[in-house]
């Protein structure tokens, strides 16, 4: 529980400090040419509506106000081309912003996924998937929008309300501070509506997802429903979420439709006292009729960016949020990686040894190996076998270094291998999980994962080996089908042995079998060990297993219980010692031929 | 409540015709609706008002006739009538809240109790994740169409019409060769926003394939890290962002092209537009304050109308959600209190018999054949066969959650299917293989099937006999520790000795088992069957039986084979019967004998 905490949101202030700002900096550093591109197109868009607005007035004034024909098509030759250049500054600041920002999103995320490439497993053991999901999606998204559109509107925003100012100043400098005075009034009135709104869509979101949650449980749990007759009750509960969202719901929208309104009334308040005092000094000649036209435009001009301030706000704050936790993120280092010292393994054709050992996978957890040690010859056959949760996928994992020993250490033909390159280490090693996991694409696609360069006849061969050749020419598009999404479209059994000729193709110098055929059935399984037989001779294998007669066959099985080798020898010999093994393998024994013969267990605690 | 959000019927609206569907879904919202857009045409036209007011301000003051003492009028006026322009705009957003807000809690409602009623078939056939999209993002398309779509084609149409006809009377020349370019626009706007929707998306299925890629790399991140593929992840991961980045760059591209180019055909206008009514307020046929007031407006006629086509296209995509919407609501209900017959006892007897029962599911090859059985009050019937036998088929025909085909299950001597649902459901308790869990607290779980306040006592008493009662003391929050992703993990055993105890709880008078504790460890397989045995006692028990035990206590063993029973009897007649039984129960001697010389090799 207090685990996931870390993940919450809100951990994460969305205070615009300095130093954040300077790193997302850094991050558009490349792109200082798109951004003055950007910055100077909007620049003269809001300079050009502000002055298309004077160019009216000039219309009415000296135009229509003079009874001067020739000036008024001089005026609108000038407004014309303006429209034209005007044009061209749109086109820019959208194709400016909008590429740059995808552009932007590209970097962040590929830097993202580069880095989580390079993390530790021990890091993905506690952070949920769905966590890092939203790292490099959507919050790249929002650190992408805040220095394009974010930026822009800011920029936009704030040259309108000071070109806005500078006309109106120009043409009465008294009525144009008159409409100064009213900023402060607007941008405090739109402050405190928009904190409110803000809080509104904030709980609108929360219940929203409490009601996709229920949508969620009503139809994966329909059955039960069914069961328990709860359909009425059900339908109450959810009554009163719905009720809920419907006030929430309500509330922000009219809210949100309340806001305009004020601030157009506060706007025409502006505008009425323009009328008063404007009015009573065109008596004396003071602002002209095409004056007050313009100061009705350059008030709305000056509305836009300030109602829509606390929404830039409140997105800005989001966004470096987003950029704090995209931050948090490229800034976990990896546990485990190469020092400058390491070497390339040429091979892991030697014997394998733990020494004293002792390993926990998080702080607070419980030591799962201690004081460990055992010594693998090369070639050597190794079955380890006991109950879950006593070490044996750990001994797995530190093998292949997804974990390191906390203490003791593990040499490959008598060398640290933390002296070794990461890379040098996995690339020897094929590994075949009890949940293979599969890609998107064709079954050959997933077999040649193991090995890039692999001729089709290798692949095919791979197959063969691991008895996965037998279903996949069944399939009417044999190697070339999809496999969908992680292997959805194969059973489980199928996908076990994709992965096994995928392991099997990478012709590596250990092979590691954790429950690799758990749901093969029986037939496929023996014959998967005849081909496997000899792959498995000229290698240091390691099998993870509960079928017999996978163990049987091992050099050596070793007991695994509580973090320890509480017995260690061949089939026979444990057998002999009637301990640990003997009872394992008796009611395993039973089980299987129960299994194999379609009958309910017979042996029962 | 001030709406019959539970009584509304959804079915009764529909219609092939969705724009009439919809109309039909607005019941009770449909006056406030018109009032929403009637209310838009008011502040249109009250904006228009304060264009009049501003011309003839500026016309008195040009003939100066003592104007000194109507400025604050008109000064007042002014803002009188953006005061009511506000209000009006106010009301208008209100009730468009209130109808998109009520109708959305509509289908909300109806369509979570909808899909809790329709039939085990259907949700066989039907995909979690699609129905999760009807109910979400379909229900906010359908909400966006009223809130936003509907409502903003109204405005641009209403701002249109009332500054037209206001212009109309002020000059119809004028206002006629101002809106010339106003058909192409719309046509633009259209073919422009059917092109960017369907850029728009291209690069959402782009994000979408991203979003793949990078979920598939990070679940099997034990895949890349053993075959060290991370440079090749890494290229594949580039090569979809880069597609993400081509078509983002493509669709900011046709907006960064559409934008301008409706600007210029627009400003054009406007510049026509100034040119002619300059021109005639110079040679006098307006005034001044005419032009003043035309100027003004002209704005609102043309710029909007850029928007035209957005809205279209948005509009349509809101009808495609509702359509996949109403594909869901037209599936046919399980009904579950309609039955002819309703026993006067709260409980039934539990005596159940089947003569020659079959049944298929729709379509499909026959499941259950002929089957026929006679169980007593209390009796316990084990089931056996291997997988795809039928048993839980068979089973599944009790609570009604299928209905046979043909022959007759009776219980109590009436036939199962005069019974109403959820009377027979409340006399069954299921207790699956892997229990379904909410994510409520592990106390809402286990009283799940009762409908009235449950004590502790009684509380305590289920999970004790259901051997949970220490397991959930242990948790920090004790019961009221919630269940699932967002709390607690429980292991596969813990899950079904909750299930045990809620459908003690339940004290239902029949009771179907899949007791199977394949994926539990020793200790727990105890705890489990020591917990069922509580629950079997008293009760009709049907039995999906994976021990032998099950077999031996049994009162009625059947034995199934491809849909049909092969045997049946009890375990001392069996044994002594030739048959699959008997070859099976003999396996235990054969397996000793195996194991014997398997161990006998050893020397």
């Amino acid at each position: 529980m207090s685990e996931q905490h870390r993940f919450e949101e809100e951990e994460f202030s969305g205070v615009f400090t300095g130093k954040i700002a300077l790193r997302i900096l850094t991050r558009i550093k490349p792109y200082t040419l798109w951004v003055v591109g950007f910055v100077i197109s909007i620049a003269l868009v809001s300079f050009l509506d502000s002055y298309f607005t004077y160019l009216s007035k000039r219309i009415i004034d000296e135009g229509i106000g003079a009874g001067n024909i020739s000036a008024l098509r001089k005026i609108l030759i000038q407004y014309g081309s303006m429209i034209g250049i005007q044009a061209a500054n749109v086109f820019a600041f959208i194709y400016f912003a909008g590429v740059l920002g995808e552009r932007v999103q590209y970097d962040l995320r590929k830097m993202m996924f580069d880095h989580l490439q390079r993390l530790s497993l021990s890091y993905y053991n506690k952070t949920p998937v769905g966590w890092l999901m939203s790292r490099v999606t959507s919050d790249s998204e929002r650190v992408a929008q805040l220095v394009t559109w974010g930026f822009l509107d800011i920029v936009w925003g704030t040259l309108n309300i000071i070109t806005a100012t500078y006309f109106m100043i120009t043409i009465n400098w008294k009525l144009g501070l008159i409409v100064l005075a009213i900023i402060p009034v607007l941008i405090v009135v739109a402050a405190q509506f928009k904190k409110k709104i803000i809080v509104e869509f904030r709980q609108v979101r929360k219940i929203n997802s409490k009601i996709t949650g229920s949508y969620n449980e009503n139809i994966t749990g329909v059955r039960v429903t069914k069961a328990f007759s709860r359909e009425s009750q059900n339908m109450a509960e959810f009554g009163e979420l719905t009720e809920e969202m419907y006030q929430a719901g309500f509330r922000a929208a009219w809210l949100s439709a309340l806001f305009l309104p004020v601030v157009m009334i506060i706007s025409a308040f502006a505008l009425g006292s323009v009328i008063w005092f404007g009015g009573l000094q065109a008596q004396i000649g003071g602002i002209t009729i095409g004056g007050i036209q313009a100061f009705i435009t350059y008030i709305t001009f000056m509305i836009w960016p300030i109602q829509d301030l606390a929404r830039v706000y409140a997105e800005m704050q989001r966004s470096i949020a987003s950029a704090e936790r995209i931050f948090s993120l490229l800034d976990t280092p990896p546990e485990i990686f190469d020092a400058s010292t390491s070497l390339d393994a040429l091979s892991l054709r030697g014997d394998i040894e733990f020494d004293q050992v002792c390993f926990y996978y998080d702080d607070d957890d419980e030591i799962v190996l201690n004081d460990f040690s055992f010594r693998v010859a090369h070639g050597e056959t190794i079955a380890l076998v006991g109950p879950t949760g006593g070490g044996k996928s750990t001994i797995v994992n530190l093998l292949c270094r997804f974990f390191e020993p906390r203490e003791g250490r593990i040499f490959i033909n008598d060398q640290d291998y933390t002296t070794l390159t990461l890379d040098s280490i996995q690339s020897k090693i094929g590994i075949v999980l009890q949940t293979p996991h599969l890609f998107s694409g064709t079954i050959e696609e997933n077999i040649r994962y193991g090995e890039l360069d692999a001729s089709k006849e290798e692949i095919i061969k791979a197959a063969q080996l691991s008895g996965a050749d037998d279903f996949i020419s069944t399939l009417d598009k044999t190697y070339q089908e999809e496999v969908g999404e992680g292997g959805n479209l194969l059973s489980v059994g199928q996908k076990q042995l994709i992965s096994l000729a995928r392991a099997v193709l990478r012709k590596p110098d250990i092979f590691i079998m954790d429950e690799a055929t758990s749901s093969v059935d029986t037939i496929t399984e023996s014959l998967i060990q005849q081909g496997m037989e000899n792959l498995m001779a000229e290698r240091t294998s390691f099998i993870i297993a509960h079928r017999l007669s996978t163990i049987r066959k091992a050099d050596r099985i070793l007991y695994i219980k509580d973090g320890a080798i509480v017995e260690s020898g061949s089939h026979q010999e444990l057998l002999k010692q009637k301990g640990y093994y003997y009872r394992l393998y008796t009611q395993q024994f039973r089980q299987d031929m129960a299994l194999e013969l379609g009958a309910p267990s017979l042996y029962s605690s | 409540m001030p709406d019959n959000a539970f009584e509304f019927d959804i079915r009764t609206t529909i219609s092939d015709n969705k724009i009439k569907s919809l109309w039909q879904l607005m019941r009770g919202y449909k006056r406030v609706y018109l009032f929403a857009a009637l209310s838009l045409g008011f502040a249109a036209a009250f904006r228009s008002g304060t264009y009049l007011i501003l011309g003839r301000f500026v016309d008195e003051l040009v003939a100066d006739n003592e104007i000194g003492k109507f400025i604050p009028l008109i000064a007042l006026s002014f803002f009188g009538l953006a005061a009511l322009q506000g209000v009006f705009t106010y009301i208008s957003g209100r009730l468009a809240a209130k109808t998109s807000e009520g109708i959305t809690r509509r289908l909300r409602n109806f369509l979570f109790d909808h899909i809790q009623r329709l039939s085990f078939s259907y949700h066989d056939k039907t995909k979690t994740g699609e129905l999760i999209q009807r109910t979400t993002s379909d229900v906010d398309a359908v909400r966006l169409f009223f809130a936003d779509r509907a409502i903003g084609l109204g405005r641009v149409l209403l701002l249109f019409v009332v500054n037209l006809s206001v212009l109309l009377t002020l000059n119809a020349r004028l206002a006629l060769l101002s809106v010339l370019v106003v058909p192409f626009t719309v046509a633009l706007s259209l073919i422009f926003f059917r092109k960017v929707s369907a850029a728009y998306e291209d690069y959402q299925d782009q994000e979408a394939i991203l979003s793949n890629t990078l979920q598939e790399n990070l679940t099997g991140v034990r895949v890349v890290k053993a075959f060290a593929r991370q440079e090749y992840e890494i290229a594949k991961f580039d090569q979809e962002n880069s597609g993400k980045f081509q078509k983002g760059r493509k669709f900011f591209t046709m907006h960064a092209l559409f934008w301008p180019f409706s600007d210029i055909l627009t400003g054009a206008q406007m510049l026509f537009g100034y040119f002619l009514g300059a021109s005639m307020a110079i040679s006098g046929e307006i005034t001044i304050g005419t032009y003043l007031a035309y100027a003004s407006m002209i704005n609102w006629i043309i710029w909007p109308i850029r928007n035209l086509g957005r809205l279209i296209v948005q509009m349509s995509t809101g009808l495609v959600s509702y359509g996949r919407i109403q594909e869901v609501i037209k599936e046919q209900r399980e009904p579950l209190s309609s039955g002819s017959y309703l026993p006067q006892s709260d409980q039934v007897e539990g005596s159940i018999e089947f003569k020659s029962v079959s049944f298929a599911y729709d379509q499909h090859p026959v499941v259950l054949k002929d089957i026929s059985f006679v169980c007593r009050p209390g009796n316990m019937i084990a089931l056996l066969g291997g997988p795809g036998s039928g048993k839980s088929t068979l089973v599944n025909l009790l609570p009604r959650f299928y209905d046979y085909t043909s022959g007759m299950i009776s219980l109590d001597n009436v036939d199962l299917k005069k019974y109403p649902r959820d009377y027979l459901r409340s006399q069954i308790g299921v207790v699956e293989q892997e229990p379904f869990l909410f994510s409520r607290s592990i106390r809402e779980n286990i009283t799940y099937g009762v409908d009235y306040e449950v004590n502790d006592d009684d509380l305590f008493a289920a999970s004790k006999a259901a051997a949970i009662h220490d397991v959930i003391l242990n948790f920090s929050k004790g019961y009221e520790t919630i269940v699932g992703e967002k709390g607690v993990t429980l292991s596969g055993g813990q899950k079904q000795r909750v299930a045990i105890a809620r459908t003690l709880l339940k004290n239902p008078k029949i009771l179907i088992l899949d007791d199977a504790t394949s994926s539990v460890d020793v200790e727990t397989e105890a705890l489990i069957h020591k917990a069922l045995d509580k629950l079997m006692e008293g009760r009709t028990t049907f039995i999906i039986a994976h021990r032998i035990q099950s077999l031996m206590q049994a009162d009625l063993i059947l034995v199934l084979d491809d849909g049909r029973i092969i045997q049946q009897g009890v375990h001392s007649e069996l044994i002594n019967q030739p048959g699959k039984y008997q070859e099976i129960f003999n396996l235990q001697t054969h397996i000793d004998s195996a194991l014997e010389k398997e161990l006998s090799l050893l020397v």
